[in-house]
Order: C-alpha cells, then sequence, then structure tokens
C-alpha cells in the first residue's frame, strides 16, 4: 500500500490537509460569528432604541470575521486546483 | 485550476479577452443604458438610489459630516458591485468579482482615494504626521495600511468565488431545482459583500479624515489653555 509513487502521494496529502483544514477554519470562525450575533442580540432586545447602529456594526464585525474562514477556504483551493509542488511533475 | 483562471475568449490584438472582460464590458452597458433610462423617465428613483448611498456613507461617517464630496467614488463603487456581485446569474455571464484581478483593482483604488482625501483634508505634512503620533505606531499603521487593502479584495474575491462554486457543484450533482436556493443565497451574500465593501471603504476614508478633527480641537484646546493662563 505504501509503493506510491510521488505525485499520488501528495495528491492524498492534500487531499487529507485540505479536509482538515476546511473544518477547523469553519468550526472556529462559525463559533466565534455565533458568540457574536448573541451579544449583538442580547442588546437589541435590552435596548431596541439602538437596534440600527447594532446593526451596521454587527454586519462590519461579521464580515471581518469571516474574512477568516474565506481565507482558508483560498488557500485550500489553491491546494486543489492549483497545487504549485503537484505541478511539478507535470 | 479551471475554475480559478478564467477563459480565453478571443484575442485582440495579441491580448488574451478572458470572459471576465466580456462580462465588466457588457455590465457597464448595462448600468449605463440603466442610468441613462432613470435619468430620462424615472428621476425620483435616481433621487433615492443617491439618497440612500448617502445615508449608508452618512451612517458611517460623522453625521454632520458634509458626505457629498465623496459620494462620487463611493456610489460607483457601490452601484458597481451591486451589479457585479450579482452578475453571475445571468446566462453565459460571470461575476467580474469572482476573479481576483477585479477585486485587486478595486481595492487599490480604495487604497489610495484613502489618501488622495487624506492629503487634500489636512495638507501633506499633517496627514503624514498623523501617521507617526505616537512614533512608536507608524510600523503598526503602514502594516495595517496594506494588510487591509489586501483583505479587501480576497474578502470579496473569496465570498463571490465561493458562492459561485458552490452552486456549480451542487449543478453538477443536481441539476434540477437543487441549485435554486443556492443561487439565491449566493445573490443574498453578493448584496452583502456590496454592502460591506461600501461601508468598509467609508471607514477608511473616515478615518484618514477624522483624526484632523481631533487634532484641531486639541491645537484650539492648548491655544485657550495658553491664552487664559
Amino acid at each position: 500500500m505504501w509503493q506510491l509513487d510521488s505525485p499520488t502521494l501528495i495528491s492524498v496529502i492534500t487531499i487529507i490537509v485540505a479536509t482538515v483544514g476546511i473544518v477547523i477554519g469553519c468550526i472556529v470562525p462559525a463559533i466565534m460569528e455565533g458568540i457574536a450575533v448573541q451579544k449583538a442580540l442580547d442588546g437589541i432586545t435590552r435596548q431596541p432604541d439602538a437596534a440600527n447602529d447594532l446593526r451596521t456594526t454587527l454586519l462590519i464585525s461579521m464580515a471581518l470575521l469571516e474574512s477568516t474562514a474565506i481565507y482558508s477556504l483560498l488557500v485550500i483551493l489553491v491546494l486543489i486546483f492549483a497545487n504549485p509542488i503537484l505541478d511539478r511533475f507535470f | 485550476m479551471a475554475v480559478l483562471s478564467p477563459q480565453v475568449v478571443f484575442t485582440l490584438f495579441g491580448l488574451q479577452i478572458t470572459d471576465t472582460v466580456v462580462s465588466t464590458w457588457v455590465m457597464m452597458l448595462l448600468i449605463i443604458i440603466l442610468a441613462i433610462i432613470i435619468k430620462q423617465f424615472k428621476p425620483d428613483l435616481g433621487e433615492m438610489i443617491v439618497e440612500s448611498i448617502n445615508s449608508i456613507v452618512s451612517s458611517v461617517m460623522d453625521e454632520d459630516k458634509d458626505v457629498t464630496k465623496y459620494l462620487p467614488i463611493l456610489g460607483t463603487l457601490g452601484v458597481f458591485l451591486l451589479v457585479a456581485n450579482i452578475f453571475g446569474i445571468f446566462p453565459r455571464m460571470v461575476s467580474p468579482t469572482a476573479n481576483i484581478n477585479t477585486t485587486i483593482s478595486l481595492s487599490i483604488i480604495v487604497f489610495f482615494a484613502v489618501h488622495v482625501y487624506g492629503i487634500k483634508e489636512k495638507g501633506l505634512w499633517g496627514y503624514l504626521k498623523d501617521f507617526a503620533n505616537p512614533i512608536f505606531i507608524l510600523p503598526l499603521e503602514i502594516v495595517s495600511q496594506f494588510s487591509r487593502t489586501l483583505s479587501l479584495a480576497v474578502r470579496l474575491f473569496g465570498n463571490i468565488l465561493s458562492t459561485d462554486l458552490i452552486v456549480a457543484i451542487v449543478f453538477a450533482l443536481i441539476p434540477f431545482i437543487a441549485p435554486l436556493p443556492l443561487a439565491a443565497l449566493g445573490m443574498l451574500t453578493g448584496v452583502l459583500q456590496a454592502y460591506i465593501f461600501l461601508v468598509l471603504a467609508s471607514l477608511y476614508i473616515a478615518s484618514a479624515v477624522e483624526i484632523q478633527e481631533v487634532e484641531q480641537e486639541r491645537r484650539e484646546l492648548k491655544k485657550t489653555i495658553k491664552e487664559s493662563s
């Protein structure tokens, strides 16, 4: 089983790393966004007058938080579709 | 590889014209025709669009500040991104923002606009002085200038590309009805990302312009303290 040539080995390792990476890279920002939404909803229920300010701030901070997940997605897309190490063999 | 890099449609004088560029041309034509139609027949609607962009920008900047002078660049960005992010749903078209070259050029425009407005507001020396006020903040400020330009580009690109990819993957698996809700989600994400890009650009311009007021207040306070003593 371990008699793989190096392109196959690199492909297998790439797929495993991509899966683990996207799982971790999605879980952490999702938890953080959940906490942010929870706090904002707490604030809105306590003070409905401040809902507009809170919504703007919440959207901006959600976008900033979400961008970390997007970064990991981009790295993994590069790994899968345009792998720089795998390109040396072809 | 084929997903991430755009397809070449035809060659013009040795230049490779990709589908992103063709989509951008079609989109520009569409926006210009729509603008002319709105100007001719529905001036109220145009006024409403301008007012809504104005209110978004002024919700980030100071309330009493005149935001009309930033409206040409921010309004153009907002309208362009709003149409560009949802343009992938038209047949045979791709979203221009699903290509990283488009988003990087947009964020470089924002990068230079921030500095131009900052220098215009407080002069070259005053603007440079605000960068190093106190002095140890200078490297942090320089790094943050570049990192936020990069993150502005990559965020928009990643969001639009990922929703387009998800729709494409689901379409390859189940080509009937199932991609529709995901396409709707993609449109929602596109509108939200256009809003966020607009808000962040106006936030950066506001932060370049606004420090001057604090500085001015400080100087006036100093002057009054000196006069009273």
